[in-house]
């Protein structure tokens, strides 16, 4: 009687307390979470459900662990044993919840990071930096609980974190940019990009940090997020009609070879014309091109310059120099014209004019050379995009020199647009433009404007 | 030359693509050595240009390197005499100094070590090492940067022995160039937009010059800088000045220094300074050799530059001027029409009085000098910078292999 007795006085009453509590909890937790499951069902929310799935188990343990401790406060234990187990058990709590709250930030930054398709590397970083904070206050709230001087660890702390941003100032940053580039979707893998500063690519890799682009010449440029997130980018997008045959842009520079033939006086120079090789005609009917590619129209030729100048026959200048360059598919027949004008102007002349000493008409021979550059197109957009960074000498030689190479009235640009990408209208447009009329930049542009109508 | 200059500095000023294709040229030159040779490593415009284009080269990637060859002082008064003789100046040159110039060369046949795949071999004073051709073989150019369109014919009938033997020359001006059973290529010399005689100078750098050299910021100036040389016709600028000054405010600056080689310059300055009188528009600067801010500064000061020369070697002066977008009137000589389109990227003159019409021109539309300025500047962009030159000699090195016109590579 007298053990029945002790437990009556002093045990029962921790024990019922107990179990009300634990009935309670039981009672509480299917009500909470029937009405948490029914609001769920109808909001159809992945995040309600990773709650309700992280959180059922545990909640039944923490409502334990409150009826354990108010249990302990009502028992007949003294009060140092009571403060103690007190503790204790608030610690276990602490520790408890941290975990959880680990595991629940582990799968809710899943998710989220899932949709927001950031990659693995960035969704790591995160979770890291949200556990370790959990934790680091985990401690703080036990180490104040059990009374252990806390500024000590403060300092430490504060230490820890001013080392750890010095080491990754440039992390957070980075992560965020990573974090809104994926999430805003603006620029995705595949896509053709161009940013404020020129560089201009594919999108190879987005990675948390950096976003790896491949130009057109072939190189790999790596850009941080950060810099992506402040500056002014031009998305094309992904091209969808990509051709297999790429369009390898060449550029063509030139050597001039000195003949040793010179020329005082129109017989003379009509003399030497006739036997003069292409090269030396094509030099002296295209070399204006490129060296006053800043002017327009005028000079159109060497001979008319050299005749207007150097002879004063103003009136021969101005008929070779109106010469349709455009209209002829060879140098040769280009030549006879002009050895045609000069001479009709010749047999009407009684009297001939020397060129004074010193301003004597040089034959040269241009001497191309021939290389291929690191552009190539695969699509309408790359083709826009490399155009504006050929050189003067790569464009010259697709639409000058491609007339005369390929002898069919059309350049290298119209051919490709053409073939390769069934652009039969925007080939018509840039074949008909005559180049000769047009400074090099100016003609740049044209073409550029024709295909950019395109996109 | 300037070591921090690196040839990414020159995109700004002539395009990326530019600097791509000359990479895209050193790249098919990889495995080549390319030797110069030339007689002093300081002094005179081919050491200049040689100290600024093999640095360069190499950035490239091109292994390019630098020789000089020796002689003792009489070797090089001998040499003096061949240059003025090939530039069409009367000179007695004695079977002596061709037996001493000839001597020398032989010794720096044996000193040399000629170190390369392709010789390139700069004026007159290191010709005759092509002896060396028939025991090494090898590619072997001769670059004349002197203008030998009126050479002494004893001399040049000396020179042209050992010229013939080499594979090809290049000349400055389709002028300079002579009859030769070799290739002969055409590539003009060039300036550096990066020297001091060519950068950009600020407002108040330019501004301090003229205050030094008492100039009035606020009148019209036209500049002539040469040295003083009857060949620069001083007297006929001045006269042309004062042709121009009856209808305009404006003040004439004749720039330049005496040259050591000339002992008429003394003489020449004292003549301009007297015919300048007391005008107090006419400003006659004798100018140091190295002093090239001041030059580049009055350049960026002048309304308008002249050189009215009477004979011309390819005229750098003008190049400068160019290049500083000012409109410029001078003489159809030398290498000035190569680089003077008249009427397009300034104006060309052939008289004193031809030279007054022109400034007249100039100075009563503004904006016809600026449009001139501005082609001028492009002309010589495109032209006549030292990434050009580089271009040409990478590609004559890249012919010399070839014989068609058109060269896929």
């Amino acid at each position: 009687m007298a053990i029945i007795d002790w437990i009556k006085d002093n045990v029962a009453v921790p024990v019922l307390v107990f179990l009300g509590v634990l009935f309670l909890s039981l009672w509480l937790r299917r009500f909470t979470y029937n009405a948490l499951e029914r609001w769920l069902n109808e909001k159809r929310t992945e995040f309600g459900k990773i709650i309700i799935s992280v959180t059922r188990g545990p909640f039944l343990h923490w409502l334990l662990i409150l009826g354990a401790y108010i249990a302990l406060q009502v028992s007949i234990l003294a009060p140092p044993w009571k403060s103690l187990g007190g503790k204790i058990l608030a610690s276990i709590f602490i520790a408890y919840l941290g975990w959880i709250l680990i595991r629940l930030s582990r799968e809710l930054i899943r998710l989220y990071l899932n949709r927001a398709k950031v990659p693995q590397a960035a969704m790591t970083v995160t979770m890291s930096i949200v556990q370790v904070t959990i934790i680091v206050v985990g401690i703080l709230i036990l180490l104040e609980l059990w009374g252990a001087p806390l500024t000590p660890v403060f300092i430490a702390l504060a230490a820890a974190l001013v080392v750890a941003l010095i080491i990754l100032h440039d992390v957070f940053p980075s992560l965020v940019s990573g974090i809104q580039l994926s999430q805003q979707k603006q620029i995705k893998v595949g896509d053709l990009i161009r940013i404020e500063s020129g560089e201009e690519g594919r999108v190879e890799e987005m990675t948390w940090k950096n976003t790896q682009i491949k130009t057109l010449d072939g190189s790999m440029v790596i850009i941080p997020n950060t810099k992506l997130m402040q500056t002014t980018i031009i998305n094309y997008g992904k091209q969808s009609k990509v051709v297999t045959e790429p369009f390898q842009f060449s550029t063509r520079l030139h050597l001039r070879e000195l003949t040793g033939l010179s020329a005082r006086n129109l017989s003379q120079l009509v003399s030497r014309l006739k036997e003069a090789p292409d090269a030396v005609i094509y030099y002296h009917t295209h070399s204006f091109v490129e060296e006053y590619q800043f002017l327009t129209p005028e000079p159109t030729n060497d001979f008319a310059l050299w005749i207007r100048d150097a002879l004063g026959y103003d009136i021969l200048a101005e008929r070779l120099a109106s010469i349709d360059t455009f209209e002829f598919p060879t140098v040769g027949a280009l030549k006879q014209t002009i050895v045609a004008v000069i001479q009709d102007f010749l047999a009407q002349s009684s009297q001939e004019r020397e060129a004074p000493l010193g301003s004597e008409f040089h034959f040269i021979r241009s001497i191309g050379v021939v290389l291929p550059t690191p552009y190539v197109a695969y699509n309408l957009r790359e083709f826009v995009s490399a155009l504006r960074r050929i050189s003067i000498g790569s464009l010259y030689f697709h639409i000058f020199e491609a007339r005369l190479r390929l002898q069919r009235g059309t350049n290298d640009f119209s051919l490709w647009l053409e073939d390769c990408l069934g652009e039969k209208e925007l080939a018509e447009q840039i074949t008909r433009l005559d180049p000769y009329n047009y400074t090099m930049e100016n003609l740049r542009e044209i073409i550029i404007r024709f295909c950019e109508k395109r996109l | 030359m300037n070591t921090k200059v690196n040839v990414r500095d020159y995109e700004p000023i002539v395009g990326k693509s530019y600097i791509e294709e000359l990479r895209m040229l050193a790249s098919r030159l990889s495995g080549k050595t390319i030797l110069n040779v030339n007689s002093t490593f300081v002094g005179g415009g081919v050491a200049e240009i040689l100290s600024r284009i093999v640095p360069l080269l190499n950035q490239l990637g091109v292994d390019v390197r630098w020789q000089i060859i020796s002689g003792d002082a009489q070797f090089f008064r001998v040499t003096k005499k061949l240059h003025n003789a090939l530039h069409g100046k009367a000179e007695f040159i004695s079977d002596d100094d061709f037996s001493l110039f000839l001597e020398t060369t032989e010794r720096n046949l044996s000193q040399i070590d000629f170190a390369g795949d392709i010789l390139f071999i700069h004026d007159p004073q290191p010709a005759a090492l092509i002896a060396k051709k028939s025991e090494i073989g090898k590619k072997w150019i001769w670059r004349c940067h002197i203008d030998i369109s009126r050479p002494e014919s004893k001399v040049w009938e000396f020179l042209r022995q050992f010229t013939t033997n080499y594979d090809a020359a290049i000349f400055s001006s389709p002028n300079f160039a002579q009859q030769l059973p070799i290739r002969q290529f055409f590539a003009p010399p060039s300036i550096d937009a990066l020297s001091d005689k060519n950068k950009e100078l600020s407002a108040e750098a330019v501004n301090a010059v003229l205050t030094k050299y008492g100039l009035d910021s606020d009148k019209p100036i036209i500049l002539q800088v040469s040295r003083f040389d009857r060949l620069k016709d001083p007297l006929g600028v001045i006269k042309a000045f004062e042709l121009v000054r009856k209808n305009f405010g404006c003040q004439l600056v004749l720039a330049g220094g005496a040259a050591s080689d000339d002992p008429e310059s003394g003489e020449v300055l004292q003549e301009v300074m007297e015919r300048a009188g007391g005008n107090p528009d006419i400003h006659i600067l004798d100018i140091p050799a190295e002093s090239d801010t001041d030059i580049n500064a009055l350049q960026r000061a002048a309304t308008i530059i002249m050189q009215k020369s009477l004979r011309e070697g390819f005229a750098l002066t003008i190049t400068e001027a160019l290049w500083k977008a000012k409109p410029v009137v001078a003489s159809a000589v030398g290498g000035i029409p190569l680089q003077v389109k008249n009427r397009l990227t300034g104006l060309l003159c052939r008289s004193i009085e031809g030279a007054a019409y022109s400034l007249r021109q100039i100075l009563a539309n503004p904006d016809y000098g600026h449009w001139l300025g501005r082609n001028g500047r492009e002309h010589v962009r495109q032209h006549f910078l030292i990434t050009r030159e580089i271009k040409d000699y990478m590609l004559t090195f890249l012919t010399l292999e070839h014989k068609e016109d058109v060269i896929y590579l």
